[in-house]
């Protein structure tokens, strides 16, 4: 085995028994928010949409159990439990009900397979021996709690947001039918429902340094000042007055750790402990309330705005953004506050960030493989384009190399005059082989957005920022994009190979076709998708109209420009950028390929007819090997040859156009994004064989550029090459997965290539690019022993997981993926 | 212009010289080390591969080979090269399913390869790489060596070639002032102990670095520690001595590993001396040490 370069240890003994705490906890269900808010919503009836939302938001914050765990220095958690996840059933009760009534996991079970690693299993045995029930695949919930869970489900169940949606759509979309039909066959992900928010970063800055008293008085004096001219402009108030309330609800969460810090500080016998509580009573009573004194409040500040902010939706992506862009003027000007204990505070925040675990229905859980998503990124440039990496952007990424958490997953906005110190420190970090930091194209980012939406350049670079895996946007301007899920191109191949019935379920989705040129056969893949992407939107412009009458986000809002200013919240057009809404899909790469070889065999060297090669994949290949073997010496993409690469680019853009030509719930046109997150293990699951030589049931090429795996036969460099021709400024979103044998980027001469072929790539210019370090001996070892690998984190495709904790398909699929290693 | 015999380019290659490289690996070697692991670079003709762990036994290429070159045995093939050699049908790599056989060396002429190269001149810049010829043995053809290097430079590209040292020494003046770095092999400085290892003396190898230390080029020299042949006490001190009299400043060392032992099986070559040991005289860091007592610049390559 090859030992790790850079291997690190928590700097403190402190963040070193916070990280072994976080792993040994079992994974639970805690039901307190969610009974809190539903008795609040039980007595609220007939209130107005949005001040129904926030009073329900507020009483549950303020009526929640405060939680400081032995040694704490940060306040604030989101459940009860070291990991804890919050059933959000006024989201969708019917999965959790379903669950319960036992169906759901043989219904899912062909779609996803969640963490079956050592380690869940592990802990699911030791569940069982305490009593509780597991509940979503890995969460442990009590038996009382379960019931009253129940309860609380059968009351959303009807009223949720899912249910309110289902009426919507199944009742009045011309082509409900055809989305149903999408899920059983595979076409598209579950039903996004049960955890739909994300992709959103708060205004940190602004609720760090004007604190929530001052949002107060200045909302108030709005309403003072308010003299409405229609009945419209009135609605205004109904914003604001929620507003208040929410706010009041979240500083009443943070005066009860307060409370709390001080009760415990009676009791606690070590004066040292006891002194800590002490000052920790003086912060929560303090921030978020008031502007911060010092760096550390500024810290605690930070953590209750994002976590409140984090609590009142069912979130996936929801990131802390240029967090070292926030937090920098207040360790500047914090004279007591040195290097070192900077990065100690980030171990202890980076733990608190994957403590918070989320629970959603079996699928999702899947595709998005229990990752939060929640993405820092650091460097870039500053609003007038100059290199704005400092000394906080290190310490986070030295906390991350000390601490290798899942949470966040870093990321760089590249610029090519990043200081030499950060960017070697980012390389060191990538070589820890936890996956992060991931490489972004500032640049391209700025094209896209200044077509996309207009804004000035300076606003831009200001607050760019990722929002989940790979989804650029402006932090604290934003809608949090809230989408349908994945369109699975994967499936559109098999529709278009036996003329549009699904060949496993027998479905029929699309008329057939007589194909006898190459055209014909693109065109009807062509026309097929954009059936699939268009229904696909349209169903998910009903469903938001639900999403805006039963779980709005008020607190969110609050803190996105410009809602206040304008009275609206995010679903009303409160935010300034409207245009982040994006239509996702994957599996492009593998249409690509296809084609290219449709085109080769059947039409340029005659080597078989069309229907042979359908037969071919009918038949999984089987007794058509020699064919196989010609199919896969057809160019793949990946490798920079323009047969195949030239077909890719075409779809890319035929894609894009497409997506951009309906407009989104919002009446801005939605835009095109591709990512892969998990998607390429269950998308490839339910499809047959492919022309490409890929058999049934194997994975789908991962990411938006990857290539195929085991397809790319000269090395990262061609990749690049191949990868570098798209025009990335065409979408939001986009990812390249490259992994390294540890030995390819050893010492600095590593990192100094590293660095080069990240610059190559930019230069070019590709947008995104992340990195494995491992050793594929190493994983396999892993496979075979997870007891000694359970911190072991890998890259899967925007964002790190933990090896133990992915499914087995998963696994194969991440030591499968070409090591480029000479 | 001259053909080239290739068996392999890899790009990104990070160990052979500074940056981000692309590597040729050229085929046909003068010598036979007996630790070498590099079969494929030995016989100058492209070769069929047979690697063993692909196959399924479906002998369907005993059938295609119109020379009876392949022979099944129990649960594998037989590959005969002698009478495999001069085939150019080679129909048994087109009813080979599991990609069990592959052909290994092709030819090109130095303006394709340059093509090639080229593709990566934005990862050199960005990173002061460029292109290394390796093998195999570059010297063993000249002319393409030569012309290809010539291209290269023209190109901007920096150039460097890994070397045994064995070669005509008028090709060795003619390739020096196109060649801006020299990776070149020394592995023993006794004569009689070099042929016995490698089937040839060492004197054009020792003349050719002298001649190239004497034409201040930029030189590191590479060291295959083999246990009980390279790594003795006075073999180590012999290429001290050599270095300092050479003004030389910069050695790698290379630890010797088995991986080349399957290899051999798909190139129907027999492993002379098949059981070296991995463990060496003394351990990696105390030959380092050695030399950075001589004040000589010293890694693992
Ligand atoms: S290359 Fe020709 S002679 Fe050699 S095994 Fe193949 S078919 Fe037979
Ligand atoms: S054709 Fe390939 S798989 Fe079949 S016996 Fe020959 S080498 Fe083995």
């Amino acid at each position: 085995m090859t030992p790790r370069e850079i291997t690190s240890i928590p700097s403190t003994e402190h963040s070193s028994f916070l990280k072994s705490r976080y792993l040994s906890a079992p994974l639970m269900v805690d039901i307190e928010y969610i009974r809190l808010l539903t008795d609040s919503h039980r007595k609220t009836d007939g209130m107005e949409v949005q001040e129904r939302r926030a009073l329900n938001h507020a009483h549950a914050l303020e009526n929640i159990t405060p939680v400081i765990h032995p040694n704490d220095r940060l306040a604030g958690n989101k459940t009860r439990y070291i990991r804890g996840a919050i059933p959000y059933a006024n989201y969708a009760a019917e999965p959790f009900l379903r669950e319960m009534r036992k169906q759901e996991q043989d219904a899912q079970a062909k779609h996803a397979e969640t963490g079956q690693g050592g380690g869940v299993a592990r802990v699911m045995q030791e569940a069982a021996e305490k009593g509780l029930r597991v509940i979503s695949g890995k969460f442990l919930i009590s038996e009382p709690d379960l019931q009253d869970f129940r309860g609380i489900c059968e009351y959303w169940e009807d009223k949720c947001f899912m249910a309110q949606g289902d009426k919507l759509w199944k009742t009045h979309f011309s082509e409900a039918g055809f989305i149903e039909n999408g899920w059983k066959i595979g076409l598209y992900t579950a039903p996004h429902e049960p955890c739909p928010e994300g992709r959103l970063i708060l205004d940190f800055d602004t609720a760090i340094r004007k604190g929530y008293q001052s949002i107060i008085h200045d909302i108030e004096k709005r309403i003072r000042d308010f003299q409405p001219e229609n009945i419209v402009e009135a609605g205004k108030l109904h914003f604001w007055r929620s507003a208040i309330t929410v706010l009041k609800g979240a500083i009443g969460f943070a005066k009860n750790y307060a409370e709390e810090a001080g009760r415990l500080a009676l009791t606690e016998p070590d004066p040292v402990r006891k002194h800590e509580l002490l000052q920790l009573a003086d912060i929560c009573g303090r921030v978020p309330m008031e502007p911060p004194r010092n760096f550390r409040e500024a810290v605690q500040s930070f953590w209750f705005t994002y976590l409140l902010g984090h609590m009142e939706g069912s979130h996936l992506g929801y990131s802390p953004g240029k967090l070292d862009r926030i937090l920098f003027p207040w360790f500047k000007s914090d004279v007591k506050t040195n290097f070192t204990e900077a990065v100690s505070l980030f171990e202890e925040l980076f733990v608190k960030m994957t403590q918070i675990e989320y629970i959603a229905s079996l699928s999702w859980q899947g595709l998005g493989h229990g990752n939060l998503y929640q993405n820092l990124i650091l460097g870039g440039t500053d609003e007038h384009g100059n290199p704005a990496a400092n000394e906080i952007s290190r310490a986070i990424l030295q906390a991350q190399i000390n601490m290798q958490m899942t949470q966040p997953t870093l990321s760089v906005w590249y610029d090519d005059r990043l200081d030499d110190q950060f960017l070697m420190k980012a390389a060191e970090c990538v070589k820890t082989g936890v996956g992060y930091p991931a490489f972004f194209n500032q640049k391209t980012y700025e094209q896209h957005e200044l077509k996309t939406s207009g804004l000035p350049i300076e606003v831009i670079r200001k607050h760019c920022a990722m929002g989940g895996c790979t989804e650029p946007t402006l932090q604290g301007m934003s809608y949090g994009i809230v989408q349908a899920g994945f369109v699975n191109h994967g499936k559109i191949i098999d529709l278009v190979m036996n003329g549009g019935k699904d060949p496993v379920t027998g479905i029929r989705m699309f008329d057939e076709r007589r194909l006898k040129t190459f055209e014909e056969i693109r065109q009807y893949y062509l026309d097929s998708m954009h059936s699939a992407v268009r229904n696909w939107q349209q169903y998910w412009n009903f469903v938001m109209l639900a999403h805006r009458d039963t779980v709005p986000l008020i607190f969110c809002s609050v803190f996105v420009q410009d809602c206040i200013g304008r009275g609206k919240n995010m679903d009303d057009g409160g935010a300034i950028l409207n245009q982040s809404v994006t239509t996702l899909s994957s599996g492009m790469v593998n249409v690509a390929n296809s084609l290219a070889v449709i085109k080769k065999l059947c039409f340029e060297d005659q080597a078989c007819t069309f229907d042979e090669l359908r037969y071919a994949v009918q038949d999984n290949w089987q007794g058509f090997e020699g064919l196989r073997r010609k199919a896969l010496s057809v160019p793949h993409w990946g490798n920079d040859e323009e047969y195949v690469d030239s077909i890719f680019l075409d779809l890319f853009n035929e894609y894009c156009t497409w997506v951009r030509g309906q407009n989104n719930y919002l009446g801005k046109p939605y835009d095109p994004s591709m990512l892969a997150i998990s998607t390429p293990v269950p998308f490839g699951k339910v499809c047959e064989a492919f022309p490409d030589g890929r058999l049934k049931g194997e994975p789908l090429a991962d990411g938006v550029t990857s290539p195929f795996p085991g397809s790319d036969k000269h090395g990262p460099t061609a990749v690049i090459r191949s990868s570098s021709k798209v025009d990335h400024t065409q979408i939001r979103g986009g990812l390249l997965n490259l992994k390294f044998h540890p030995s390819a980027l050893s010492g600095e001469s590593g990192s100094r290539n590293l660095l080069a072929l990240i610059k190559t790539y930019f230069e070019n210019p590709g947008f995104h690019v992340q990195f494995n370090v491992v050793d594929s001996n190493m994983l396999r070892d892993a496979q075979e022993h997870p007891e000694n690998y359970r911190d072991l984190v890998v890259r899967v495709a925007g964002f790190s997981a933990y090896w133990v904790e992915m499914s087995k398909a998963l696994q194969d699929q991440v030591i499968c993926r070409t090591e480029h290693l000479l | 212009m001259s053909q080239g015999t290739l068996f392999d380019i890899q790009h990104f290659g990070v160990h052979d010289g500074p940056g981000i490289r692309t590597l040729v690996f050229m085929k046909g070697c003068p010598l036979r080390c007996s630790w070498c692991c590099n079969p494929e670079s030995h016989s100058a003709m492209p070769q069929v591969r047979y690697i063993r762990f692909r196959c399924k036994a479906c002998h369907r290429c005993t059938e295609a080979c119109t020379r009876g070159a392949i022979t099944p045995i129990n649960g594998s093939v037989l590959i005969n090269y002698d009478k495999c050699r001069a085939c150019t049908s080679r129909t048994c790599l087109d009813v080979c399913y599991h990609e069990a056989l592959n052909l290994t060396g092709y030819s090109l002429d130095a303006k394709e390869l340059l093509t090639i190269v080229s593709k990566d001149l934005v990862f050199y810049r960005n990173s002061g790489g460029g292109v290394t010829f390796t093998g195999g043995e570059p010297l063993s053809q000249p002319d393409f060596l030569l012309e290809s290097l010539r291209l290269c430079q023209d190109a901007g590209i920096h150039t460097a070639i890994e070397t045994c040292g064995y070669g005509n020494p008028d090709s060795v003046k003619a390739i020096s002032p196109h060649t801006d770095l020299f990776l070149f092999d020394i592995k023993i400085i006794n004569p009689d102990i070099h042929l016995r290892h490698t089937g040839q003396s060492n004197d054009v190898i020792i003349r050719n670095l002298d001649y190239l230390a004497k034409e201040h080029k930029h030189i590191i020299l590479r060291f295959p520690l083999i246990s009980g042949i390279t790594d003795t006490e006075e073999n180590i001190g012999e290429i001290i001595g050599l270095m300092k009299k050479l003004n030389l400043q910069e050695i790698q060392l290379e630890p010797y590993h088995t991986l080349g032992e399957s290899k051999y099986e798909e190139f129907g070559v027999l492993h002379t001396e098949n059981l070296i040991p991995e463990i060496l005289n003394y351990p990696v860091e105390t030959v380092i040490e050695r030399f950075h007592a001589a004040g000589i610049a010293c890694e693992v390559a």
